[in-house]
């Protein structure tokens, strides 16, 4: 299938872009969301820091990225999501339905892996453009998805931290297979989402094999929102950066081909998945 | 010569309606090491002469070097009871079928230094009975209440004796009708105190002491001499023909005797009456000092004659109060007086496990181990309550002492060790392990005893590197906890300690190990700035702690800081507004409220009188009666804290409010950690009450677990309690000092220069000796004891007991109060951030 894939800069989305590939899909386009007047919104929907990297995505991947601001607000914070009107999930909508009318696309894929709010609305927007959700990553075991990412070079960054034992200082732009054991630690001390799924940590991901060119963060800037002693909340601005070229990258690979290595985790992955065909999982608890 | 052998003792132990368990517990000073002598040495274990001199019970160095016992000790003795007393045994269950003379004596020697009251607690624990000593010349003292007060609140028996008789006679030179009237006024002042607090209805029945019952003795434990009135009733029963009992009735208060006309009356009308007790009673006594004292040879002998008395020749030799006190000795023997006492007035384990099982036993009271426990049943699972650790002579182990309530504790048996943290069904603390040995507790020996069954006291070897302080011992699968002990007293005095020599560090951390474990009492804990501390019950207390983690348990030198106290934080008035606090995700929403409590109820849950065990609906009726709660709300306490019982509390005020119930551990979790580490200085809270107000949540569970709302929760705490005017607590002793009048001047210039006052002052009637009660803040009492010796010619000794928390005046957010001077050097000792951190991390804008 012809896949827009939804990225937020995340480990996630860009661990479900490769389960796709991998599955024998196409990429051929990326969709963000970015945010409006601040760099953190606190949105419901969309992780909005490190966004001004996003806008080099699309070179480093070589494919067709298209933005476009949150306009919205959360205006229905419960679960299910009918159609509402200048909600943030309407924004999304609309600019899927922008990119319909440049490229032909079945598909789109998502990293949600826990949260139901997002994938319900995700789903939602589905529906309405009559095509289908990839979620690979959905309801996967979180331990496990951190491992392989981990094994599949996904090189991705904390970017905020907002939870009990992590801290700006310490944790703030380390690297996923660094922090791994705290991660894991924290699970058992304060039952925590070791992917973060509660909203603890968000990351960007500066390379992974479906990147063609790496992104290196030359300089940013520490944001304390909250200086609390228990959890404290922060996060980093990127404010320079390039793109860097990778060895035996060329750019005429297929995206295919860049995975070839990690076959073998991905085929596990995808067989772990209990949702291979996407929509079937929302249908599932729609119910 | 031990006039026992190990054999008996452990025939014995089988017979539960022939064991006593007791415990000596008095004010400090008031005789108690001295007069468990007398029982010692009738044991045989000391001789005679020294009883009364050597305090066999006080084991260590420094106790015989200071007079002071500060460890309690557990002696097993054997004695008989003569033919006609085993008559006198009432109660089923008191002595057995076949009516065997011989009785098994477990007792405890216990400290009255207030300090080391939690060695009295533990104590009680074991025991069934307990002898309640007091100095008949200064009367009942503040320690006398307080272990008294313990004691009837675990359900031990009380009995009394009134001890330094001689000099009340030789000293004070106390007339006859003064002496009765003394005796008189404390028995009264002991009958209140148990008035105060037991139920004469309740499962141990009428438990007040009664001179004429024979459940109270007099005498002197220096001197080795005692009796009660049963002692002189059987002198004079045969030649009045009367009834032991009857007599023994007339013996004591308002029962005259007109020796001329030879007729008993119950009032006096002429000056040929006299009250029964002197005339009886005293004369005889006062007859023989009176004789012996003032050299009158002729009279002595006749005395001496008329007693049926013979003294060995070279006794004959001496005079004065070496001769009286070997007459009295003849004539009154004080271990055979108490030995009556104690078997004739306490309780078996078999009479008490009885109605003790329900205020010992956790689970449910009609589970295996409940029963068993009731009916002291030796075939029953084992349930056995470690109470204190013993050092052995093998450094840094322990014995594991306790009580055997159900079932055989053996050798070599494999049994299950609960920590006081225990639930049943899990695994935490835990352990299943045999057991190396158990030991008989014999002063300073121990002896190997093959197994113990149930209702009696020993010492096991091998558990003591699984148990902390105390714990049970069982080998039923299912068995709960037996209860924790709860101490009259708190650790509030606090040192910093470090080794001198930097390279020492783990040897301390191992010698604070085993210090921990050694007293019942004592904490040892790690702050985060890295600090070792020793917090204690006071001065005395923390002295000897550190000089047992030097000497014997960690062996280095250590530099100690100065000692400090621990402060509460509380709030004077309702939070100005109603907190908002946001997740870390900014998705939920927190709305709470402080306030404090109203007065007394703090106390009320220190004193378990409301508890987070209560049932909701008759907890919420008390606080609605009487703190004026509203009902509705006074049922929605969500928990209690630091601690899960502490005196702060939760309570939800919310209306309709979605995935509430979702979070409740969460927020529970955040107000157990928030109580316990308060916003000011990370020290306990106290009097608080808390209202959670309104929540909003996200909608997916995901997003509002623990990890975002603990925090959450605790944020918001913080923000109530520094937008409700906070305030730091001190703790302040109660102290009461005993001195001659002269003295009473300095005590109030002391008082004065630190923050103290007094609130009562009293001559003690009968004696030119004064007591005045003060009370005393602790951080002032310091070397307040010292000051007060060289302000009053060492004339003045005071007691200092822990008593309530009373707010420090002024407000510690404002700069160079007193309060928060305290605050900063508090952040500062324990490695906190400089400065109460500012509202705006805490509360969180819409």
């Amino acid at each position: 299938m012809r896949v827009v894939a939804l990225i937020s800069g995340g480990k996630d989305s860009t661990y479900n872009m490769m389960c796709a590939v991998a599955d024998g899909h196409e990429i051929v386009a990326l969709a963000n969301m970015e945010p409006k007047g601040a760099d953190e919104l606190d949105s419901y929907m969309y992780q909005t820091v490190g966004h001004q990297t996003i806008t080099r995505y699309g070179e480093a991947m070589q494919l067709p990225l298209f933005r476009s601001h949150i306009r919205g607000t959360p205006r229905l914070q419960s679960k299910d999501y009918q159609v509402t009107p200048d909600d943030e999930v309407e924004d999304l909508f609309d600019l899927l339905v922008d990119i319909q009318g440049s490229v032909k696309f079945d598909a789109i894929a998502a990293g949600a892996i826990l949260s139901e709010y997002q994938t319900l609305r995700v789903l939602n927007i589905c529906k309405r453009l009559d095509v289908q959700a990839l979620t690979y990553l959905w309801q996967r075991n979180q331990r496990e998805l951190l491992q392989e990412m981990i094994e599949c070079d996904v090189i991705a960054i904390l970017i905020k931290v907002a939870a009990l034992g992590l801290s700006p200082q310490k944790h703030l732009g380390q690297k996923l297979a660094d922090i791994q054991d705290h991660l894991l630690g924290m699970e058992d001390s304060y039952g925590c989402n070791p992917c973060g799924e509660g909203g603890e940590y968000e990351t960007l991901t500066l390379d992974c094999p479906l990147f063609h060119q790496r992104i290196v963060l030359d300089e940013v800037e520490t944001v304390v929102v909250n200086d609390d002693t228990v959890a404290p909340v922060a996060y980093l601005n990127p404010k320079r950066f390039h793109l860097e070229p990778k060895k035996g990258f060329d750019g005429r690979q297929s995206q295919f081909a860049c995975l070839q290595k990690y076959l073998d985790i991905l085929t596990v992955s995808i067989s772990r998945s209990i949702h291979r065909k996407g929509l079937g999982s929302c249908q599932n608890f729609n119910e | 010569m031990v006039n026992f052998t190990i054999d008996e003792v452990r025939g014995m132990m089988d017979k539960k309606t022939n064991i006593r368990n007791m415990s000596v517990i008095a004010h400090v000073d008031h005789g108690k090491s001295t007069l468990t002598d007398s029982l010692v040495s009738k044991a045989g274990i000391i001789a005679q002469s020294k009883a009364g001199e050597m305090r066999f019970t006080d084991t260590r160095k420094d106790e015989q070097e200071r007079c002071i016992t500060i460890k309690s000790t557990a002696i097993t003795m054997y004695f008989e009871l003569s033919e006609s007393d085993v008559q006198l045994v009432k109660g089923a269950e008191q002595i057995n079928k076949e009516k065997t003379r011989g009785f098994l004596i477990n007792l405890i020697d216990s400290p009255g230094h207030v300090d080391f009251s939690s060695e009295v607690t533990a104590a009680l624990r074991v025991t069934d009975g307990a002898l309640v000593v007091v100095d008949a010349v200064s009367g009942v003292c503040v320690q006398t209440e307080t272990v008294l007060r313990q004691a009837i609140a675990e359900r031990i028996k009380p009995i009394l004796f009134m001890n330094k008789m001689d000099r009340a006679l030789l000293e004070l030179q106390l007339q006859q009708e003064d002496l009765y009237q003394t005796f008189a006024r404390i028995s009264e002042s002991i009958n209140v105190i148990i008035a105060t607090y037991s139920d004469e209805q309740g499962p141990m029945g009428d438990i007040k002491i009664d001179p004429s019952k024979g459940n109270c003795g007099f005498g002197s434990g220096l001197h080795g001499w005692a009796f009660t009135l049963k002692q002189f009733a059987e002198m004079y029963a045969a030649k009045f023909g009367i009834d032991l009992e009857k007599l023994m009735n007339r013996l004591w208060g308002e029962n005259f005797y007109n020796p001329k006309t030879k007729k008993w009356s119950k009032q006096k009308t002429s000056a040929d009456e006299m009250r029964s007790f002197n005339f009886f009673v005293l004369d005889p006594l006062y007859k023989i000092f009176d004789a012996v004292m003032n050299f009158k040879k002729e009279e002595t002998d006749k005395l001496l004659q008329k007693l049926n008395i013979e003294l060995k020749l070279e006794d004959k030799e001496k005079e004065g109060k070496h001769l009286l006190r070997i007459i009295l000795q003849k004539w009154l023997p004080a271990g055979e007086v108490l030995f009556q006492m104690i078997t004739l007035h306490l309780p078996s384990p078999a009479t008490a496990q009885k109605y003790r099982m329900e205020m010992l036993y956790e689970g449910p009271h009609d589970d295996e181990a409940a029963v068993a426990i009731k009916n002291c049943d030796p075939e029953g699972p084992l349930m056995m309550y470690i109470s204190k650790m013993v050092p052995t002579s093998d450094k840094g182990r322990f014995y594991a002492f306790g009580r055997v309530f159900s079932g055989k504790v053996q050798t070599g048996q494999k049994v299950r060790i609960m920590g006081p943290n225990y639930v049943p069904g899990k695994k935490d603390d835990l352990y299943e392990k045999s057991i190396q040995r158990t030991v008989l507790m014999m002063g300073r020996n121990t002896e190997a005893i093959e197994d113990v069954p149930s209702g009696n006291i020993c010492g096991l070897v091998g558990v003591d590197q699984f148990l902390v302080k105390t714990g049970t011992i069982s080998t039923f699968k299912d068995a709960h906890n037996l209860k924790v002990m709860k101490f009259s007293v708190s650790p509030v005095v606090r040192v910093a300690v470090e080794p001198k020599n930097p390279a020492d560090l783990p040897k301390l951390v191992e010698g604070l190990k085993r210090l921990a474990k050694s007293d019942p009492m004592v904490q040892c804990i790690i702050e985060e700035s890295g600090e070792h501390i020793i917090a204690g019950a006071g001065e005395l207390h923390l002295e000897i702690c550190l000089k047992d983690l030097e000497e014997d348990h960690a062996c280095i030198p250590i530099k100690t800081s100065d000692p400090v106290v621990s402060y509460r934080e509380t709030v004077s008035e309702t939070s100005s507004e109603i907190c908002l606090s946001k997740s870390p995700n900014k998705h939920n929403r927190l709305y709470m409220s402080a306030t404090p409590m109203p007065d007394g109820l703090a106390e009320d849950i220190d004193s378990g009188e409301i508890s987070a065990k209560q049932e909701f609906k008759a907890r919420g009726r008390i606080l609605a009666d009487k703190y004026g709660y509203d009902v509705g709300e006074a049922r929605k306490i969500w928990c209690f804290g630091p601690d899960v019982e502490g005196p702060n509390i939760l309570m939800d005020v919310t209306k309709g409010v979605q995935y509430l119930n979702e979070i409740k551990d969460s927020v529970i979790a955040g107000f157990q950690w928030s109580t316990k580490e308060g916003v000011l200085c990370e020290e306990n809270c106290r009097g608080i009450r808390f209202n959670v107000h309104d929540v909003t949540l996200h909608a997916d569970a995901i997003h509002r677990g623990g990890g975002q709302i603990i925090p959450t929760a605790r944020r918001c705490f913080y923000a109530c309690v520094l937008t409700a005017a906070p305030r730091l607590m001190e703790p302040v002793y109660l102290v009461e000092i005993q001195c001659p009048e002269a003295a009473v001047g300095g005590i109030y210039g002391v008082l004065n220069r630190r923050r103290g006052h007094v609130i009562e002052e009293n001559q003690v009637v009968g004696t030119p000796m004064f007591v005045v009660k003060a009370y005393l803040p602790v951080n002032e009492s310091f070397g307040f004891t010292a000051d007060l010796r060289s302000n009053t010619g060492g004339q003045a000794f005071p007691q200092c007991v822990f008593d309530h928390w009373q707010i420090l005046p002024g407000d510690p957010l404002e700069a160079n109060s007193k309060p928060s001077q305290v605050v900063a050097t508090t952040r500062k000792r324990k490695g906190l951030k400089e400065g109460i951190p500012d509202l705006s991390n805490y509360l969180d804008k819409l």
